[in-house]
């Protein structure tokens, strides 16, 4: 559980979240199905290896080669292997193109899935119940919470994870970016913009987060 | 099962675990086919989310055959089927909307689909 900046008495017990997690990761351990240092390797994997980096590359590359984002579109899963991006909750991929006319968005509304290889972990907000239930019910008043507001004209499309596909959004290649080379144009591919709840940076708008 | 060693973690992560079958199984349905979502209530958790249970859409796409939960995770077997992709227009889940409002696409099994 997060520590650090809190005015409340340092005698107070834990939760009872974080004492059923200790309770479950002894006896995990105890009975030898779990090996603790396997799990540093996963959490360092998913803290400091595999992130929205990932999927940052695999837009620009997209937005530079025409070919390659044909490839993309047909064959998701393949394309992105191309980058070396593979593997656990990426198995099945499906990456989905916005345009003019189509914004497309992505929710897990029964739990949290989400394409690890690309984005590594979901945010704490998208695997949260108002997240969960609103993006389904009123797409556009979330992306208004995000700063995002469209034209009407434009369809919003929620894709809805409920199987074992895991979908990435294509972001439109902002404006202005024609002369930019691929690692320049990785930088303004934002996480929120692979999920749909935002869209890529334009230049000179800083880094991406 | 042997717990994972932090030795083979990366390996084990890159191979992933698809849920696809190769297996040859026939489609129920065809892209364009309008369907229902069968209104199933059973004790416990399925993959039709509720908000579409009864509700009717068009197969947008046929993402091939996969493992179907249900029964796997029932311990009764794969029961390998198609999953389809199926858009379902705003205004038929929630009611007449503001213009504009788009589709939701929900991954759905055969098993879970009828014609409508």
């Amino acid at each position: 559980m997060p520590s650090g900046d809190h005015g409340h008495d340092h005698s107070d017990v834990p939760s009872d979240l974080a004492l059923r997690v200790k309770a479950l990761e002894s006896l995990l351990v105890e009975k030898g199905l779990v090996d603790p240092a396997a799990l540093d390797v996963l959490i360092d994997t998913y803290e400091t290896k595999v992130g929205p980096r990932n999927g940052a590359k695999v837009v620009a590359r997209a937005w530079s080669d025409p070919a390659y984002k044909m490839r993309l579109l047909s064959a998701g899963g393949k394309a992105i292997a191309e980058l070396g991006f593979k593997g656990r909750q990426g198995e099945d991929m499906v990456v989905l193109e916005n345009t003019d006319t189509t914004h497309n968005m992505v929710v897990c509304t029964l739990c949290s899935c989400y394409p690890w290889p690309v984005l590594g972990l979901p945010p704490v907000w998208y695997k949260a119940a108002p997240y969960r239930a609103r993006a389904v019910r009123d797409p556009r008043g979330v992306l208004k919470d995000f700063g995002v507001t469209l034209p009407e004209n434009v369809e919003i499309r929620v894709w809805d994870s409920t199987a074992e596909l895991r979908y990435l959004v294509l972001p439109q290649r902002p404006p202005g970016t024609e002369a930019m080379s691929e690692e320049n144009l990785a930088a303004l591919v934002t996480r929120d913009s692979m999920i749909g709840t935002g869209l890529a940076k334009t230049p000179g708008q800083g880094e991406a987060t | 099962m042997p717990a994972l060693k932090a030795a083979d973690v990366e390996q084990a992560l890159r191979k992933g675990g698809s849920a696809r079958v190769d297996v040859d199984v026939a489609p129920k349905f065809k892209p364009g086919q309008r369907v229902a979502v069968r209104n199933l209530n059973p004790l416990g958790h399925i993959r039709a989310p509720r908000y579409v249970r009864g509700r009717s859409g068009t197969i947008d796409r046929d993402h091939g055959v996969f493992v179907f939960p249900d029964t796997h995770a029932a311990g009764t077997g794969k029961s390998p089927q198609h999953v389809y992709s199926v858009r379902f227009e705003a205004s038929d889940v929630w009611g007449p909307g503001p213009p504009g409002d788009g589709a939701i696409y929900i991954d759905l099994w055969d098993d879970y689909l009828e014609p409508a």
